[in-house]
């Protein structure tokens, strides 16, 4: 996912000034592509060896790297069992590698923007909010100790007193307000957590996840508000490099199975269709024991497809393979339509999981994000 | 029937081209000025508004502070704490650029989706320079880059990708111009560079400050706007865009209504003109009239024929007028512009923008005038018994008879004027109403004053010049049905420039006066715009040979009612002499408006609030609305009518601002102003360039930006001028023309060419003179009524009246002047022409 995530996340460092000016959508890929080419300025901060990672600093920023983002995904209940999938991401740009002096606080290299989307099984509904603000005189940061990540109103904060962390964001027609308690410690992913991308050691980034955290709070839909129960997934990645020329997308999975274990898995597509060998993954127990796992120990099939309305087909039901660990998934979006139309069009959404693990009939939740479906 | 008497009404005019060109030109000059000023307002106005309107965008509210404006963390709490998202940050000022002044837009880019969208539009891919997909990271990023609109980027000569450097807050800096955005067409934008809010901060000095907060609210959402309201510190408010936006606008209106009251004034020249004109016309047909009548043309039918032909002449003049006053109203724009820039607030016009009310307003003025002037003179050809009509000393009698009449009226019209006065307050329109019911009243009076004269002089006249001059003076109270006109147009014309000028000239003294008070301190220096580096500040205090130094600040405060003026001084206590105090004892007024929040109102903020010693006012503070007690009114030609004076001390208890504007250095006796100066300018240059100058430059500059707001008024005056020649001139052809057979007479009684030429000369002559000497009363009860009614009611300042002998010299002689050169070409006629000829017509 780490690279999958890059690439979205280059795309936005160039269209969000530009997006919030126009209506227009994206811009056309040439130029994109030109930009994604180009190499980072060299005195940005590479991800090229991994390194000590220390919590709670590193869930705090590391402006040195041009991208980072902390992204939250999550399955809820209401009481009386109303199906709910929320996704709260946060991404940060260096735009460029310093800031000249300024006697102005606004003068930063920093920029920040949000997605927010909400999941409504019950009603096949799909709501997202978008937020973008340069990190500066207050208007949106991130700092690790007490952490706190924001921008605006919406926020990733850590709880005075407590271990939890309150996520805040609302909009127009939905909000949420939950509290996020860690039930396993963070899970370094790719090798110690530097997680390549391509066969180019340039391209990779550092990337943990906490894979499975109690959230309790409230939802809003609309006028309606919704007492809410589940778990969440975070994902913590920052590098500098670019995603290698030869791939257009990815497919991302988070999967919670029920015996308390979690799969995290993506799939980087090349342009002959065929998976990139760089495609990786990590397995963590139910005791928070995390395995790696490279693009040779999983298989993934693509059984049904979703054509968007707003063109593009994207794939809508997998079965996922990893037999090193006796799993076999059949992943099924809770609802077809969780596409996103933010500044990059995208498809993330809430999934169900059901199958056997180790011959055992095994149920689960998760999210998963799909890039470079749509028909630009 | 009808176009049969109407080939005839067109080709007698057809035959008279002369005259014809110049009742056109009458009409048209007076069309014309109407027109140019009423272009030149509505075109500063339209500019101004469009560019408020364009720059504010979708906003519909503004958040604004105190005098430095609002703290940048009232616009982060708004966004983070309560969640606002429709509002965007402004850092507002001017830079100047080789001298030229544009406005600085600075902005964030990730807030202006909801506010603005010309700040994100740009044309990169022209030069080349800046690729499109960068160009915000661009924007964002590099310190110093701008986009400004086509126009503005051709004007500097910019193109894309440029770097140049301009001048902002007395420092130079660096710019690049990233981008052009189109200019919509309509220029709105023209001056005005578009940066990042960073740049602008820092290039204005302003870090820590936002100038406003624009916010959209949707229409009728009363609970967005209280919770808005809540939300904000004490000394910020929330106030409709629309309001501020009409409320600075509004600070140039009296400037405005009276320009348009002197272009009435030429216009008013000009009827006088037409009515000449037509007047001539219908009597030159007084024949053809008869005959027509006699041919069984009812009175009605004649009176629409001249009427008709009188609405076609006013089209006709009025088209052109309406041709030749959009020219002019661009000659006028820029000087209009230039005032409301010096005086009130930053306009940038590019062209005049003509619109339909303008063209038809002077349309309907040329018509209507032409009507009104014609209708008089018809109906009294109409009146008349066919036999009658034929005769010209009917005319005359009638005319003679219908003097007093006429007179009385006029006597009436200045009575009613001076009760308008007296009961219309405060109010400027009726003042300027007042105005013209005196000058016509005046106008109907100078018939009767005029023939009086002429029969007084008449003896007098014989003794000098013999009979030449005897007829001459003669010639003018017998034809006073004619030449009474000429001689009000003149009159009017004159004692306008009387007026106009004691006016000016009397302000000019007692401005001149009261700098000479006011400019206590020996050497100014001051911040171009904005605030002194406190460093310098410093610096400068701690010279040698600066004994005493005095500081002033000129801040704005703002709430729903407009916005006031204050400023705030800190000064040696011998200077407080400088400040003249009008109603109050001065030893008690001071140590209150030093300490206590007591404040002096100037004499226009207290004339058009009605507020003065004893009484309080209620300002916008940094803590919300506050009393203060007003200790005095002090005298003021400061251009602002808000005027309030208030020390540091107090200044510094109630807002969060302690900048300084400029410095008065007071100097040891030995010291000379002109060594400071320089060592002041040495101080600064490494600093921030300053505005230095010795006590005698500065009244100089003040003098020199007073001259120029009156540069209009001497256009106006010349042109008003201008029409009155053209009227004199076509009334002495008219009347020579006329009277062809009279001189053909002379000439056959053995009178010379040069004699009646020399008669003719001396009727003008005359003319003129009488016509000064009948201006200079009225003129100098116009000046008292621009001094004492128009310009209080219009700025509330009082002004000393002073009449300069030489203005009253120079105007009779120029109306003599005037008058003799339209004489010449009359003389120059009637001496030529061959007496047999011009007397076989009976």
């Amino acid at each position: 996912m780490a690279g999958t995530r890059f690439r979205m996340i280059a795309l936005l460092a160039v269209l969000i000034v530009g997006q919030v000016h126009s209506d227009e959508t994206a811009e056309p890929p040439s130029q994109l592509a030109d930009l994604l080419g180009s190499a980072a300025d060299a005195r940005f901060a590479r991800a090229l060896e991994p390194r000590a990672f220390a919590f709670p600093d590193d869930h705090g920023p590391h402006p040195a790297f041009r991208n980072e983002w902390w992204y939250v995904t999550g399955n809820l209940d209401d009481e009386a069992g109303r199906r709910f999938g929320f996704e709260l991401t946060i991404f940060r740009f260096s735009l460029a590698p310093t800031v000249p002096a300024s006697s102005s606080a606004w003068r930063t290299n920093q920029a920040y923007v949000a997605h927010l989307a909400v999941t409504d099984a019950e009603d096949d509904s799909f709501y997202v909010a978008q937020r973008y603000s340069r990190g500066a005189v207050g208007l949106a940061g991130a700092q690790a100790a007490p952490l706190r990540v924001w921008i605006n109103d919406w926020e990733i904060a850590a709880q005075a007193g407590t271990e939890a962390w309150r996520l805040r964001a609302s909009d127009d027609a939905i909000a949420v307000d939950l509290e996020l308690t860690a039930l396993k410690p963070p899970v370094l992913n790719g090798i110690d957590g530097l997680s390549q991308k391509s066969a180019d050691p340039e391209n990779a980034s550092y990337y943990y996840s906490i894979t499975r955290m109690q959230t309790e709070g409230q939802l809003r839909i609309g006028e309606r508000d919704y007492t809410v129960s589940g778990l969440s997934w975070l994902d913590r990645e920052w590098s500098t490099s670019a995603l290698a020329a030869d791939q257009v997308g990815w497919d991302w999975f988070a999967l919670q199975l029920a015996d308390g274990s979690e799969l995290m898995l993506y799939g980087l597509r090349l342009k002959d269709g065929a998976w990139d060998p760089a495609s990786a993954g990590s397995f963590v127990d139910a005791h928070g024991a995390a395995s790696h796992l490279t693009a040779s120990d999983a298989e993934i099939t693509v059984l049904d497809n979703w054509t968007s309305p707003e063109g593009g087909v994207y794939p809508s039901r997998w079965l996922l393979r990893i037999p090193r660990f006796d799993l076999e998934l059949t992943v099924t979006p809770v609802i077809s339509d969780q596409e996103l139309f933010t500044t990059v069009r995208y498809w993330e959404g809430a999934v169900d999981v059901e199958g056997k693990r180790d011959q055992l009939p095994v149920e689960g939740r998760g999210y998963v994000e799909l890039t470079g479906y749509s028909s630009e | 029937m009808i176009p049969v008497t109407y080939r005839a009404s067109f080709s007698y005019l057809l035959r008279h081209p002369w005259q014809l060109a110049l009742a056109l030109l009458g009409i048209g000059i007076g069309v014309a000025v109407i027109v140019a000023v009423d272009i030149a307002n509505a075109s500063a106005r339209k500019a101004f508004l469009l560019s408020m309107d364009t720059i504010t965008g979708k906003a519909t509210h503004q958040v604004i502070g105190g005098p430095r404006g609002v703290r940048e963390d009232v616009y982060t709490k708004l966004r983070v704490n309560h969640g606002v998202r429709a509002i965007a940050p402004v850092v507002e000022g001017t830079i100047t650029i080789d001298g030229m002044t544009l406005s600085v837009l600075g902005i964030d880019l990730f807030a202006e989706r909801e506010i603005r969208d010309f700040t994100g539009e740009a044309h990169t891919r022209d030069a080349g320079a800046s690729d499109r997909s960068t160009f915000f990271a661009d924007f964002f990023l590099t310190p110093g880059a701008v986009t400004t609109s086509k126009q503005t980027a051709e004007d500097l000569g910019l193109i894309v990708g440029d770097v140049f450097e301009l001048l902002a807050d007395g420092k130079t800096r660096r710019a690049e111009l990233l981008a052009v955005f189109p200019d919509g067409g309509n220029n709105a934008l023209y001056r005005l560079l578009v940066t990042d809010i960073a740049t602008a901060q820092e290039w204005l000095g302003r870090a820590g400050w936002l100038t406003r907060v624009d916010v959209r609210i949707d229409h009728n959402d009363e609970a967005t706007l209280s919770a808005l309201e809540a939300a904000l510190p004490d000394g910020a408010q929330v106030l409709s865009a629309a309001g501020r936006t009409r409320s600075t606008s509004e600070m140039s209106k009296a400037f405005m209504t009276n320009l348009t009251a002197m272009s009435l004034l030429a216009l008013l020249v000009g009827l006088f003109l037409i009515f000449n004109s037509v007047n001539f016309s219908v009597l030159q047909r007084r024949a053809l009239i008869g005959v027509l009548r006699a041919l069984g043309l009812t009175r009605r039918q004649l009176l629409a024929m001249i009427l008709i032909e009188a609405a076609l002449l006013g089209l006709v003049a009025a088209i052109l007028g309406v041709a030749l006053g959009i020219m002019l109203g661009e000659q006028l724009l820029h000087l209009v512009a230039r005032t409301i820039n010096d005086l009130y607030f930053r306009v940038n016009v590019t062209g005049v923008g003509v619109d339909a009310f303008s063209v038809a307003k002077g349309l309907v003025a040329g018509v209507g005038a032409a009507l009104l002037a014609a209708a008089l003179p018809a109906i009294e050809a109409t009146a008349y018994q066919p036999r009658l009509a034929m005769m010209r000393s009917a005319l005359e009698r009638r005319a003679r008879r219908a003097l007093p009449t006429v007179t009385l009226t006029g006597i009436g019209l200045m009575i009613a004027a001076v009760v308008l006065i007296v009961f219309s307050g405060k109010d400027l329109v009726a003042g300027l109403t007042a105005v013209f019911l005196m000058i016509l009243g005046f106008a109907l009076c100078v018939p009767l004053v005029v023939r009086f004269a002429a029969i007084g002089m008449a003896p007098a006249a014989a003794a000098l010049g013999g009979t030449t001059a005897r007829m001459a003076v003669a010639g003018i109270a017998s034809g006073i049905a004619r030449t009474g006109i000429a001689i009000v147009a003149l009159a009017v014309a004159v004692s306008a420039t009387i007026g106009v000028s004691i006016m000016v000239d009397s302000f000019r003294g007692s401005v001149g006066e009261w700098l000479e008070q006011t400019l206590q301190a020996d050497v100014y220096a001051g911040a171009q715009r904005g605030a002194m580096d406190p460093a310098l500040v410093a610096a400068i205090s701690d010279l040698d040979g600066v004994e005493a130094v005095s500081t002033r600040k000129r801040a704005w405060v703002e709430d729903a009612n407009g916005q006031t003026q204050l400023r705030v001084f800190e000064m040696p206590r011998a200077s407080y002499a400088g400040t003249e105090i009008l109603d109050a004892d001065p030893a008690a007024v001071w140590p209150a408006w030093e300490s206590a929040d007591a404040v002096l109102v100037s004499e226009p903020y207290s004339f058009q609030h009605g507020v003065g010693a004893g009484d309080s006012i209620v300002l916008p503070t940094g803590g919300g609305p506050r009393e203060f007690s007003v200790a005095a009114t002090f005298q003021s030609y400061d251009i602002n009518a808000s005027g309030i004076m208030m020390s540091r001390a107090t200044y510094l208890r109630h807002y969060d601002d302690d900048t300084i504007d400029s410095l008065g250095l007071y100097l040891h006796n030995e010291v000379s102003a002109n060594e400071i100066v320089e060592q002041v300018e040495a101080l600064s240059n490494d600093w921030q360039a300053l505005y230095v100058t010795s006590r005698a430059g500065l009244r100089q500059e003040s003098m020199r930006i007073f001259d120029r707001t009156f540069v209009i008024t001497n256009v106006l005056y010349w042109l008003t001028l201008g029409v009155a020649f053209i009227g004199i001139l076509s009334a002495m052809l008219a009347l020579q023309l006329e009277r062809a057979r009279e001189s053909a007479t002379l000439r056959a009684l053995g009178m010379t060419r040069t004699q009646v030429g020399g008669m003719i000369t001396a009727q003008t002559g005359i003319i003129g003179l009488l016509s000064g000497l009948a201006a200079v009363p009225l003129g100098i009860v116009m000046a008292w009524v621009l001094i004492k009614v128009i310009n209080r009611r219009a700025f509330g300042w009082q002004i000393d009246m002073s009449i300069a002998p030489d203005i009253l010299l120079v105007s009779v002689a120029f109306a003599m002047g005037v008058a003799l050169l339209a004489g010449i070409y009359p003389a120059y006629r009637a001496g030529r022409s061959q007496p047999a000829i011009a007397m076989r017509e009976e």
